[in-house]
Protein backbone atom coordinates (compact mmCIF):
# COMPACT_ATOMS: atom_id res chain seq x y z
CA UNK A 1 0.00 0.00 0.00
CA UNK A 2 1.10 3.53 -0.65
CA UNK A 3 3.19 4.68 2.33
CA UNK A 4 1.67 8.14 2.38
CA UNK A 5 -1.84 6.77 2.80
CA UNK A 6 -0.62 4.97 5.90
CA UNK A 7 1.05 8.06 7.36
CA UNK A 8 -1.94 10.30 6.70
CA UNK A 9 -4.36 7.61 7.88
CA UNK A 10 -2.45 7.11 11.14
CA UNK A 11 -2.30 10.85 11.90
CA UNK A 12 -5.94 11.35 10.93
CA UNK A 13 -6.79 8.54 13.31
CA UNK A 14 -4.93 10.30 16.12
CA UNK A 15 -6.82 13.52 15.42
CA UNK A 16 -10.15 11.70 15.56
CA UNK A 17 -9.14 10.01 18.80
CA UNK A 18 -8.32 13.43 20.25
CA UNK A 19 -11.71 14.74 19.09
CA UNK A 20 -13.43 11.84 20.83
CA UNK A 21 -11.40 12.61 23.95
CA UNK A 22 -12.55 16.23 23.89
CA UNK A 23 -16.15 15.06 23.75
CA UNK A 24 -15.60 12.67 26.65
CA UNK A 25 -14.11 15.52 28.73
CA UNK A 26 -17.18 17.60 27.88
CA UNK A 27 -19.42 15.00 29.55
CA UNK A 28 -18.71 16.90 32.78
CA UNK A 29 -20.83 19.83 31.54
CA UNK A 30 -24.22 18.06 31.26
CA UNK A 31 -23.55 16.40 34.62
CA UNK A 32 -22.77 19.72 36.35
CA UNK A 33 -25.74 21.52 34.75
CA UNK A 34 -28.11 18.57 35.23
CA UNK A 35 -28.73 18.18 31.50
CA UNK A 36 -28.80 14.39 31.68
CA UNK A 37 -30.76 14.14 28.43
CA UNK A 38 -27.57 15.26 26.62
CA UNK A 39 -25.38 12.54 28.13
CA UNK A 40 -26.26 9.62 25.79
CA UNK A 41 -25.97 11.82 22.68
CA UNK A 42 -22.62 13.23 23.75
CA UNK A 43 -21.32 9.79 24.67
CA UNK A 44 -22.32 8.32 21.29
CA UNK A 45 -20.83 11.39 19.58
CA UNK A 46 -17.54 10.69 21.36
CA UNK A 47 -17.46 6.95 20.66
CA UNK A 48 -17.87 7.32 16.88
CA UNK A 49 -14.70 9.37 16.16
CA UNK A 50 -12.91 7.52 18.95
CA UNK A 51 -13.69 4.15 17.33
CA UNK A 52 -12.82 5.25 13.79
CA UNK A 53 -9.68 6.98 15.01
CA UNK A 54 -8.61 3.94 17.00
CA UNK A 55 -9.08 1.68 13.97
CA UNK A 56 -7.09 4.01 11.69
CA UNK A 57 -4.34 4.43 14.26
CA UNK A 58 -4.14 0.70 14.88
CA UNK A 59 -4.27 -0.21 11.18
CA UNK A 60 -1.47 2.20 10.24
CA UNK A 61 0.56 2.32 13.44
CA UNK A 62 3.71 1.18 11.63
CA UNK A 63 3.52 4.09 9.16
CA UNK A 64 6.53 6.29 8.56
CA UNK A 65 6.97 9.63 10.34
CA UNK A 66 5.26 12.49 8.51
CA UNK A 67 7.08 14.98 6.30
CA UNK A 68 5.95 18.51 5.54
CA UNK A 69 3.84 17.41 2.61
CA UNK A 70 1.99 14.94 4.82
CA UNK A 71 1.57 17.77 7.33
CA UNK A 72 -0.41 19.75 4.77
CA UNK A 73 -2.60 16.81 3.78
CA UNK A 74 -3.19 15.86 7.42
CA UNK A 75 -4.02 19.47 8.33
CA UNK A 76 -6.51 19.85 5.47
CA UNK A 77 -8.16 16.45 5.87
CA UNK A 78 -7.98 16.66 9.67
CA UNK A 79 -9.76 20.01 9.86
CA UNK A 80 -12.40 18.75 7.45
CA UNK A 81 -12.94 15.52 9.39
CA UNK A 82 -13.08 17.29 12.72
CA UNK A 83 -15.67 19.68 11.25
CA UNK A 84 -17.79 16.71 10.14
CA UNK A 85 -17.50 14.56 13.28
CA UNK A 86 -17.67 17.61 15.56
CA UNK A 87 -21.21 18.14 14.32
CA UNK A 88 -22.44 14.97 16.03
CA UNK A 89 -23.17 16.58 19.44
CA UNK A 90 -25.31 19.26 17.72
CA UNK A 91 -27.15 16.71 15.62
CA UNK A 92 -27.68 14.04 18.26
CA UNK A 93 -28.60 16.38 21.13
CA UNK A 94 -31.09 18.19 18.88
CA UNK A 95 -32.67 14.84 17.94
CA UNK A 96 -32.59 13.70 21.59
CA UNK A 97 -34.72 16.70 22.52
CA UNK A 98 -36.89 16.26 19.42
CA UNK A 99 -37.69 12.59 20.08
CA UNK A 100 -37.15 12.43 23.84
CA UNK A 101 -34.81 10.14 25.77
CA UNK A 102 -36.52 7.17 27.50
CA UNK A 103 -36.38 7.47 31.28
CA UNK A 104 -34.89 10.99 31.26
CA UNK A 105 -36.88 14.23 31.21
CA UNK A 106 -36.08 16.42 28.21
CA UNK A 107 -36.79 20.14 27.81
CA UNK A 108 -39.21 21.46 25.21
CA UNK A 109 -37.82 21.73 21.71
CA UNK A 110 -36.93 25.24 20.57
CA UNK A 111 -36.68 26.59 17.02
CA UNK A 112 -32.99 27.32 17.64
CA UNK A 113 -32.14 23.76 18.67
CA UNK A 114 -34.47 22.26 16.05
CA UNK A 115 -32.29 23.85 13.35
CA UNK A 116 -29.57 21.34 14.27
CA UNK A 117 -31.77 18.39 13.37
CA UNK A 118 -30.69 19.28 9.83
CA UNK A 119 -27.23 17.70 9.38
CA UNK A 120 -26.00 20.56 7.17
CA UNK A 121 -26.74 23.12 9.89
CA UNK A 122 -24.93 20.97 12.47
CA UNK A 123 -21.89 20.59 10.19
CA UNK A 124 -21.93 24.35 9.50
CA UNK A 125 -21.87 25.12 13.24
CA UNK A 126 -19.09 22.63 13.88
CA UNK A 127 -16.93 23.84 10.98
CA UNK A 128 -17.56 27.44 12.04
CA UNK A 129 -16.36 26.52 15.53
CA UNK A 130 -13.26 24.55 14.65
CA UNK A 131 -12.17 27.14 12.06
CA UNK A 132 -12.70 29.93 14.61
CA UNK A 133 -15.19 31.67 12.35
CA UNK A 134 -18.19 32.24 14.57
CA UNK A 135 -20.92 32.46 11.93
CA UNK A 136 -23.85 30.56 13.37
CA UNK A 137 -26.96 28.63 12.46
CA UNK A 138 -28.60 29.56 15.76
CA UNK A 139 -31.27 32.22 16.13
CA UNK A 140 -30.91 32.59 19.88
CA UNK A 141 -27.89 31.09 21.61
CA UNK A 142 -29.37 31.71 25.05
CA UNK A 143 -31.93 28.92 24.67
CA UNK A 144 -29.37 26.29 23.68
CA UNK A 145 -28.60 23.64 26.32
CA UNK A 146 -25.51 24.56 28.33
CA UNK A 147 -23.85 21.44 26.91
CA UNK A 148 -24.06 22.82 23.37
CA UNK A 149 -23.10 26.32 24.50
CA UNK A 150 -19.94 24.72 25.94
CA UNK A 151 -19.30 22.54 22.90
CA UNK A 152 -19.47 25.59 20.60
CA UNK A 153 -17.00 27.42 22.85
CA UNK A 154 -14.72 24.41 23.18
CA UNK A 155 -14.56 23.88 19.39
CA UNK A 156 -13.34 27.45 18.90
CA UNK A 157 -10.85 27.27 21.75
CA UNK A 158 -9.31 24.01 20.56
CA UNK A 159 -9.41 25.22 16.95
CA UNK A 160 -7.55 28.35 18.06
CA UNK A 161 -4.72 26.32 19.56
CA UNK A 162 -4.79 24.12 16.49
CA UNK A 163 -4.14 26.94 14.09
CA UNK A 164 -1.27 28.31 16.21
CA UNK A 165 0.30 24.87 16.25
CA UNK A 166 -0.29 24.56 12.51
CA UNK A 167 1.41 27.84 11.62
CA UNK A 168 4.17 27.96 14.21
CA UNK A 169 5.15 24.33 14.59
CA UNK A 170 4.00 22.37 11.55
CA UNK A 171 3.89 24.81 8.64
CA UNK A 172 6.48 27.25 9.91
CA UNK A 173 8.93 29.19 7.81
CA UNK A 174 10.97 32.30 8.62
CA UNK A 175 8.96 35.47 8.56
CA UNK A 176 5.69 34.31 7.09
CA UNK A 177 4.47 32.05 9.84
CA UNK A 178 3.62 29.38 7.33
CA UNK A 179 5.50 26.70 5.53
CA UNK A 180 7.28 26.54 2.24
CA UNK A 181 3.97 25.61 0.84
CA UNK A 182 5.07 25.61 -2.73
CA UNK A 183 8.13 23.46 -2.47
CA UNK A 184 8.23 20.59 -4.89
CA UNK A 185 7.26 17.27 -3.43
CA UNK A 186 10.82 15.96 -3.83
CA UNK A 187 12.04 18.62 -1.42
CA UNK A 188 9.55 17.69 1.27
CA UNK A 189 11.33 17.68 4.62
CA UNK A 190 10.76 16.10 7.99
CA UNK A 191 8.91 18.05 10.65
CA UNK A 192 11.17 19.68 13.22
CA UNK A 193 11.94 17.23 16.03
CA UNK A 194 11.16 19.75 18.80
CA UNK A 195 7.51 19.98 17.75
CA UNK A 196 6.28 18.34 20.98
CA UNK A 197 7.90 20.93 23.25
CA UNK A 198 6.70 23.74 20.96
CA UNK A 199 3.12 22.48 21.15
CA UNK A 200 3.30 22.15 24.94
CA UNK A 201 4.52 25.72 25.27
CA UNK A 202 1.75 26.99 23.00
CA UNK A 203 -0.79 25.23 25.24
CA UNK A 204 0.92 26.67 28.34
CA UNK A 205 0.62 30.25 27.06
CA UNK A 206 -2.90 29.74 25.72
CA UNK A 207 -4.25 28.29 28.98
CA UNK A 208 -2.58 30.99 31.10
CA UNK A 209 -4.07 33.73 28.89
CA UNK A 210 -7.45 31.99 29.03
CA UNK A 211 -7.51 32.23 32.84
CA UNK A 212 -6.48 35.88 32.68
CA UNK A 213 -9.21 36.62 30.13
CA UNK A 214 -11.93 34.85 32.12
CA UNK A 215 -11.06 36.67 35.33
CA UNK A 216 -10.81 40.07 33.60
CA UNK A 217 -14.26 39.64 32.02
CA UNK A 218 -15.75 38.48 35.30
CA UNK A 219 -14.33 41.51 37.10
CA UNK A 220 -15.80 43.74 34.38
CA UNK A 221 -19.22 42.48 35.39
CA UNK A 222 -19.89 39.45 33.20
CA UNK A 223 -21.48 36.43 34.93
CA UNK A 224 -18.96 33.59 35.39
CA UNK A 225 -20.52 31.24 32.79
CA UNK A 226 -20.45 34.06 30.24
CA UNK A 227 -16.90 35.00 31.28
CA UNK A 228 -15.69 31.41 30.82
CA UNK A 229 -17.27 31.10 27.38
CA UNK A 230 -16.45 34.58 26.07
CA UNK A 231 -12.95 34.50 27.57
CA UNK A 232 -12.23 31.30 25.67
CA UNK A 233 -13.80 32.37 22.37
CA UNK A 234 -12.38 35.90 22.65
CA UNK A 235 -8.81 34.72 23.10
CA UNK A 236 -9.27 32.16 20.33
CA UNK A 237 -10.60 35.04 18.18
CA UNK A 238 -13.55 32.78 17.42
CA UNK A 239 -16.49 34.94 18.41
CA UNK A 240 -19.17 32.42 19.36
CA UNK A 241 -21.36 33.85 22.08
CA UNK A 242 -23.81 32.32 24.53
CA UNK A 243 -26.17 35.29 24.27
CA UNK A 244 -28.64 36.28 21.59
CA UNK A 245 -27.05 39.61 20.68
CA UNK A 246 -23.41 38.65 21.21
CA UNK A 247 -21.57 41.11 23.48
CA UNK A 248 -24.26 43.76 22.90
CA UNK A 249 -26.46 41.76 25.27
CA UNK A 250 -24.44 43.06 28.23
CA UNK A 251 -24.53 46.64 26.93
CA UNK A 252 -21.55 47.40 29.17
CA UNK A 253 -18.76 49.84 28.38
CA UNK A 254 -16.44 48.03 30.81
CA UNK A 255 -16.97 44.63 29.14
CA UNK A 256 -16.51 46.15 25.67
CA UNK A 257 -13.19 47.70 26.65
CA UNK A 258 -11.92 44.62 28.52
CA UNK A 259 -12.60 42.45 25.49
CA UNK A 260 -10.46 44.63 23.21
CA UNK A 261 -7.08 43.62 24.75
CA UNK A 262 -8.26 40.00 24.96
CA UNK A 263 -8.96 39.95 21.22
CA UNK A 264 -5.63 41.69 20.59
CA UNK A 265 -3.81 39.03 22.64
CA UNK A 266 -5.24 36.40 20.34
CA UNK A 267 -4.14 38.26 17.21
CA UNK A 268 -0.46 38.61 18.22
CA UNK A 269 1.88 35.81 17.16
CA UNK A 270 2.34 33.33 20.01
CA UNK A 271 6.13 33.08 19.58
CA UNK A 272 6.13 36.81 20.40
CA UNK A 273 4.01 36.18 23.49
CA UNK A 274 6.58 33.61 24.55
CA UNK A 275 9.40 36.14 24.25
CA UNK A 276 7.40 38.80 26.10
CA UNK A 277 6.66 36.39 28.97
CA UNK A 278 10.38 35.69 29.15
CA UNK A 279 10.94 39.38 29.76
CA UNK A 280 11.67 40.67 26.28
CA UNK A 281 9.07 43.46 26.17
CA UNK A 282 10.84 45.10 23.22
CA UNK A 283 8.95 42.71 20.97
CA UNK A 284 5.89 44.91 21.38
CA UNK A 285 7.56 47.38 19.03
CA UNK A 286 10.57 45.55 17.57
CA UNK A 287 8.51 42.76 15.98
CA UNK A 288 7.11 44.01 12.69
CA UNK A 289 3.78 42.20 12.91
CA UNK A 290 3.13 43.14 16.53
CA UNK A 291 3.94 46.78 15.82
CA UNK A 292 1.50 46.69 12.94
CA UNK A 293 -1.20 44.93 14.96
CA UNK A 294 -1.39 48.09 17.05
CA UNK A 295 -0.74 50.54 14.21
CA UNK A 296 -3.21 48.94 11.84
CA UNK A 297 -5.92 48.61 14.50
CA UNK A 298 -5.35 52.21 15.54
CA UNK A 299 -5.56 53.64 12.03
CA UNK A 300 -8.54 51.47 11.05
CA UNK A 301 -10.45 52.28 14.23
CA UNK A 302 -9.79 56.02 13.84
CA UNK A 303 -11.04 55.90 10.25
CA UNK A 304 -14.14 53.97 11.22
CA UNK A 305 -14.77 56.31 14.15
CA UNK A 306 -14.68 59.33 11.82
CA UNK A 307 -17.12 57.63 9.38
CA UNK A 308 -19.49 56.69 12.18
CA UNK A 309 -19.41 60.06 13.91
CA UNK A 310 -19.21 62.61 11.10
CA UNK A 311 -21.29 60.84 8.48
CA UNK A 312 -22.80 57.89 10.27
CA UNK A 313 -25.42 56.83 12.72
CA UNK A 314 -23.89 57.81 16.08
CA UNK A 315 -24.59 61.19 17.66
CA UNK A 316 -21.77 61.43 20.19
CA UNK A 317 -18.01 61.02 19.74
CA UNK A 318 -17.88 58.46 22.56
CA UNK A 319 -20.62 56.26 21.08
CA UNK A 320 -18.83 56.31 17.70
CA UNK A 321 -15.54 55.46 19.47
CA UNK A 322 -17.06 52.68 21.55
CA UNK A 323 -18.75 50.88 18.67
CA UNK A 324 -16.22 51.81 15.97
CA UNK A 325 -13.17 50.72 17.98
CA UNK A 326 -14.79 47.50 19.16
CA UNK A 327 -16.10 46.49 15.74
CA UNK A 328 -12.87 47.26 13.91
CA UNK A 329 -10.76 45.35 16.44
CA UNK A 330 -13.30 42.52 16.43
CA UNK A 331 -13.12 42.38 12.61
CA UNK A 332 -9.38 42.82 12.16
CA UNK A 333 -8.53 40.29 14.86
CA UNK A 334 -11.09 38.04 13.13
CA UNK A 335 -13.01 37.49 16.36
CA UNK A 336 -16.50 38.47 15.26
CA UNK A 337 -18.00 39.64 18.54
CA UNK A 338 -20.73 42.16 17.83
CA UNK A 339 -21.77 45.19 19.84
CA UNK A 340 -23.42 47.05 16.95
CA UNK A 341 -26.93 45.58 16.93
CA UNK A 342 -30.35 47.18 16.63
CA UNK A 343 -31.35 46.14 20.15
CA UNK A 344 -28.98 48.67 21.74
CA UNK A 345 -27.74 50.96 18.94
CA UNK A 346 -27.41 50.55 15.14
CA UNK A 347 -26.84 47.15 13.51
CA UNK A 348 -23.65 46.66 11.53
CA UNK A 349 -25.65 45.74 8.43
CA UNK A 350 -27.31 49.18 8.56
CA UNK A 351 -24.07 51.15 8.83
CA UNK A 352 -23.18 53.23 5.76
CA UNK A 353 -21.60 51.16 2.96
CA UNK A 354 -18.19 52.82 3.34
CA UNK A 355 -18.18 52.00 7.07
CA UNK A 356 -19.07 48.37 6.29
CA UNK A 357 -16.32 48.23 3.67
CA UNK A 358 -13.81 49.60 6.19
CA UNK A 359 -14.72 46.72 8.49
CA UNK A 360 -14.51 44.34 5.50
CA UNK A 361 -10.97 45.56 4.78
CA UNK A 362 -10.07 44.82 8.41
CA UNK A 363 -11.38 41.27 8.00
CA UNK A 364 -9.45 40.82 4.76
CA UNK A 365 -6.04 41.69 6.22
CA UNK A 366 -6.53 40.04 9.63
CA UNK A 367 -3.96 39.73 12.42
CA UNK A 368 -0.45 38.32 12.75
CA UNK A 369 0.68 35.01 11.30
CA UNK A 370 1.29 32.58 14.15
CA UNK A 371 -1.76 33.84 16.04
CA UNK A 372 -5.36 32.63 16.14
CA UNK A 373 -6.48 35.37 13.73
CA UNK A 374 -7.59 34.69 10.15
CA UNK A 375 -7.48 36.78 6.99
CA UNK A 376 -4.49 37.25 4.68
CA UNK A 377 -2.26 38.08 7.69
CA UNK A 378 -0.32 41.25 8.36
CA UNK A 379 3.05 39.84 7.36
CA UNK A 380 1.81 39.06 3.86
CA UNK A 381 0.29 42.51 3.45
CA UNK A 382 3.54 44.09 4.64
CA UNK A 383 5.66 41.83 2.43
CA UNK A 384 3.55 42.85 -0.56
CA UNK A 385 3.77 46.57 0.29
CA UNK A 386 7.53 46.48 0.92
CA UNK A 387 8.09 44.27 -2.14
CA UNK A 388 6.19 46.63 -4.43
CA UNK A 389 8.20 49.58 -3.10
CA UNK A 390 11.41 47.60 -3.59
CA UNK A 391 10.52 46.71 -7.18
CA UNK A 392 9.58 50.27 -8.09
CA UNK A 393 12.74 51.70 -6.48
CA UNK A 394 14.78 49.16 -8.45
CA UNK A 395 14.30 51.27 -11.58
CA UNK A 396 16.36 54.07 -10.05
CA UNK A 397 19.41 51.94 -9.30
CA UNK A 398 22.09 50.76 -11.76
CA UNK A 399 21.71 47.16 -12.91
CA UNK A 400 24.88 46.16 -11.11
CA UNK A 401 23.62 47.45 -7.74
CA UNK A 402 23.23 44.79 -5.03
CA UNK A 403 20.05 45.55 -3.14
CA UNK A 404 18.43 43.78 -0.23
CA UNK A 405 14.85 43.80 1.00
CA UNK A 406 14.55 44.13 4.76
CA UNK A 407 11.54 42.49 6.39
CA UNK A 408 11.26 42.15 10.15
CA UNK A 409 15.01 42.35 10.73
CA UNK A 410 15.82 39.86 7.96
CA UNK A 411 17.84 41.15 4.98
CA UNK A 412 16.75 39.20 1.91
CA UNK A 413 18.79 38.94 -1.27
CA UNK A 414 17.13 39.26 -4.69
CA UNK A 415 16.21 35.60 -4.93
CA UNK A 416 14.83 35.38 -1.39
CA UNK A 417 12.95 38.67 -1.76
CA UNK A 418 11.43 37.58 -5.04
CA UNK A 419 10.39 34.24 -3.54
CA UNK A 420 8.75 35.72 -0.44
CA UNK A 421 7.05 38.41 -2.51
CA UNK A 422 5.67 35.80 -4.88
CA UNK A 423 4.42 33.59 -2.02
CA UNK A 424 2.59 36.50 -0.43
CA UNK A 425 1.17 37.54 -3.81
CA UNK A 426 -0.09 34.02 -4.55
CA UNK A 427 -1.98 33.84 -1.26
CA UNK A 428 -3.47 37.30 -1.73
CA UNK A 429 -4.53 36.60 -5.32
CA UNK A 430 -6.09 33.25 -4.34
CA UNK A 431 -7.79 34.85 -1.36
CA UNK A 432 -9.36 37.58 -3.48
CA UNK A 433 -10.27 35.15 -6.26
CA UNK A 434 -12.21 32.94 -3.86
CA UNK A 435 -13.79 36.04 -2.32
CA UNK A 436 -15.03 37.21 -5.73
CA UNK A 437 -16.26 33.75 -6.75
CA UNK A 438 -18.06 33.37 -3.41
CA UNK A 439 -19.65 36.77 -3.77
CA UNK A 440 -20.97 35.96 -7.25
CA UNK A 441 -22.31 32.64 -6.03
CA UNK A 442 -24.11 34.21 -3.09
CA UNK A 443 -25.54 37.01 -5.23
CA UNK A 444 -26.98 34.39 -7.58
CA UNK A 445 -28.60 32.34 -4.83
CA UNK A 446 -29.92 35.04 -2.50
CA UNK A 447 -33.35 36.60 -3.14
CA UNK A 448 -32.76 39.58 -5.44
CA UNK A 449 -32.92 43.03 -3.88
CA UNK A 450 -32.84 41.78 -0.29
CA UNK A 451 -29.16 42.42 0.37
CA UNK A 452 -26.75 45.02 -1.01
CA UNK A 453 -23.42 44.16 -2.66
CA UNK A 454 -21.65 45.55 0.42
CA UNK A 455 -23.68 43.12 2.60
CA UNK A 456 -22.73 40.14 0.43
CA UNK A 457 -19.00 40.99 0.16
CA UNK A 458 -18.99 41.58 3.91
CA UNK A 459 -20.52 38.16 4.63
CA UNK A 460 -18.22 36.20 2.31
CA UNK A 461 -15.13 38.03 3.62
CA UNK A 462 -16.32 37.25 7.14
CA UNK A 463 -16.60 33.52 6.37
CA UNK A 464 -13.31 33.28 4.49
CA UNK A 465 -11.44 35.47 6.98
CA UNK A 466 -12.80 33.27 9.83
CA UNK A 467 -14.30 36.36 11.43
CA UNK A 468 -17.97 35.66 12.09
CA UNK A 469 -19.44 39.15 11.89
CA UNK A 470 -22.69 39.06 9.97
CA UNK A 471 -24.60 41.58 7.93
CA UNK A 472 -27.67 39.43 8.54
CA UNK A 473 -27.36 36.91 5.70
CA UNK A 474 -26.20 33.86 7.67
CA UNK A 475 -28.95 31.93 9.42
CA UNK A 476 -30.71 28.57 9.19
CA UNK A 477 -33.46 29.98 6.98
CA UNK A 478 -31.89 33.07 5.40
CA UNK A 479 -28.82 31.37 3.91
CA UNK A 480 -29.67 29.02 1.01
CA UNK A 481 -28.24 25.48 0.96
CA UNK A 482 -25.76 26.42 -1.79
CA UNK A 483 -24.60 29.33 0.35
CA UNK A 484 -24.13 27.08 3.39
CA UNK A 485 -22.04 24.61 1.40
CA UNK A 486 -20.01 27.44 -0.15
CA UNK A 487 -19.41 28.97 3.30
CA UNK A 488 -18.20 25.60 4.61
CA UNK A 489 -15.57 25.69 1.87
CA UNK A 490 -14.71 29.37 2.54
CA UNK A 491 -14.24 28.73 6.27
CA UNK A 492 -12.11 25.67 5.59
CA UNK A 493 -9.75 27.27 3.07
CA UNK A 494 -9.58 30.46 5.11
CA UNK A 495 -8.41 28.62 8.22
CA UNK A 496 -5.74 26.64 6.36
CA UNK A 497 -4.58 29.62 4.29
CA UNK A 498 -5.86 28.00 1.08
CA UNK A 499 -2.74 26.19 -0.14
CA UNK A 500 -2.96 22.98 1.97
CA UNK A 501 -6.57 22.52 0.84
CA UNK A 502 -5.62 22.97 -2.80
CA UNK A 503 -2.69 20.59 -2.36
CA UNK A 504 -5.02 18.01 -0.85
CA UNK A 505 -7.65 18.42 -3.56
CA UNK A 506 -5.00 18.20 -6.29
CA UNK A 507 -3.60 15.07 -4.70
CA UNK A 508 -7.01 13.45 -4.57
CA UNK A 509 -8.45 14.52 -7.90
CA UNK A 510 -5.52 14.97 -10.26
CA UNK A 511 -3.15 12.23 -9.20
CA UNK A 512 -5.83 9.76 -8.34
CA UNK A 513 -4.01 8.76 -5.19
CA UNK A 514 -1.94 10.14 -2.38
CA UNK A 515 1.59 11.44 -2.69
CA UNK A 516 4.19 8.79 -3.38
CA UNK B 1 8.10 13.03 46.39
CA UNK B 2 8.66 16.58 45.21
CA UNK B 3 5.96 18.93 43.95
CA UNK B 4 7.47 18.99 40.47
CA UNK B 5 7.16 15.18 40.24
CA UNK B 6 3.34 15.34 40.23
CA UNK B 7 1.96 14.58 36.73
CA UNK B 8 0.22 17.89 35.90
CA UNK B 9 2.77 20.01 37.72
CA UNK B 10 5.69 18.44 35.88
CA UNK B 11 4.04 19.17 32.52
CA UNK B 12 3.49 22.80 33.51
CA UNK B 13 7.04 23.21 34.81
CA UNK B 14 8.60 21.67 31.71
CA UNK B 15 6.68 23.85 29.23
CA UNK B 16 6.23 27.59 28.87
CA UNK B 17 8.41 30.51 29.83
CA UNK B 18 10.45 28.55 32.41
CA UNK B 19 9.32 30.84 35.21
CA UNK B 20 7.88 29.62 38.51
CA UNK B 21 5.59 32.65 39.04
CA UNK B 22 3.83 32.13 35.71
CA UNK B 23 3.79 28.37 36.34
CA UNK B 24 2.11 29.04 39.70
CA UNK B 25 -0.47 31.32 38.08
CA UNK B 26 -1.26 28.58 35.61
CA UNK B 27 -1.73 26.02 38.36
CA UNK B 28 -3.74 28.34 40.62
CA UNK B 29 -6.02 29.63 37.81
CA UNK B 30 -8.52 26.75 37.86
CA UNK B 31 -8.76 26.99 41.66
CA UNK B 32 -9.58 30.72 41.53
CA UNK B 33 -12.20 30.19 38.83
CA UNK B 34 -13.56 27.19 40.73
CA UNK B 35 -13.93 29.29 43.88
CA UNK B 36 -15.78 31.96 41.92
CA UNK B 37 -18.15 29.32 40.53
CA UNK B 38 -18.84 27.97 44.03
CA UNK B 39 -18.89 31.20 46.07
CA UNK B 40 -20.21 33.56 43.36
CA UNK B 41 -19.42 37.28 43.44
CA UNK B 42 -18.17 38.45 46.82
CA UNK B 43 -15.46 40.67 48.26
CA UNK B 44 -13.23 37.63 48.74
CA UNK B 45 -13.59 36.27 45.21
CA UNK B 46 -13.21 39.74 43.67
CA UNK B 47 -10.06 40.33 45.73
CA UNK B 48 -8.69 36.98 44.54
CA UNK B 49 -9.38 37.82 40.90
CA UNK B 50 -7.83 41.28 41.25
CA UNK B 51 -4.77 39.78 42.94
CA UNK B 52 -4.40 37.18 40.17
CA UNK B 53 -4.56 39.78 37.40
CA UNK B 54 -2.31 42.20 39.29
CA UNK B 55 0.38 39.55 39.77
CA UNK B 56 0.20 38.63 36.09
CA UNK B 57 0.45 42.20 34.78
CA UNK B 58 2.95 43.54 37.31
CA UNK B 59 5.20 40.49 37.11
CA UNK B 60 5.24 40.63 33.30
CA UNK B 61 6.30 44.30 33.51
CA UNK B 62 8.83 43.52 36.25
CA UNK B 63 10.46 40.80 34.16
CA UNK B 64 10.58 43.15 31.19
CA UNK B 65 12.21 45.94 33.18
CA UNK B 66 14.64 43.54 34.86
CA UNK B 67 15.78 42.16 31.52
Amino acid sequence: MNGSVETVGRDLGRILEALGGLMLVSLVVPVVWGEFFALPALLVSALIPLGIGWMLNRRFREAEAPGRFHGMIVAASGWFSVGIFGSLPFLLIAWSVQLGVPGISTPAQTATLAAFTEPLNAIFESMSGFTGTGLTMTDNEEVLPRTLQWWRTFTEWVGGVGVIVLTTAILSRPGSGSLTLYESEARSEKIHPSIVSTVRTIWWIFILFTFVSILALWLAGMPIWGAINHGMTGLATGGFSITDNSIATYDSVAIDFVLIPIMLLGSIAFPVHYLILRGDLRNFYSDLQTRWVFGYMGIGSALLWSFLYYAGPYGTPFAALRYGLFQFVSAATCTGFQTAVDATNVALGRWPSYAQLTVTFGMLVGGAAGSTAGGIKLIRGLTLAKGIRHQIADVFYPETAVRRLEINGRRLNEEEASREFMEAAIIVVLWITFLVVGTFMLLLTLPSGEYSLANVVFEVASAQGNVGLSSGITGPESLPVVGKVAFLFHMWIGRLEIIPVLVMLRTIFKRGGLYQ
Amino acid sequence: MKLRDLPVVSYVFEAGADDRVFDSLLLVGPLVIGLIVVLDRSVVTEALAVAYLAVFVLYTLYRGIRE
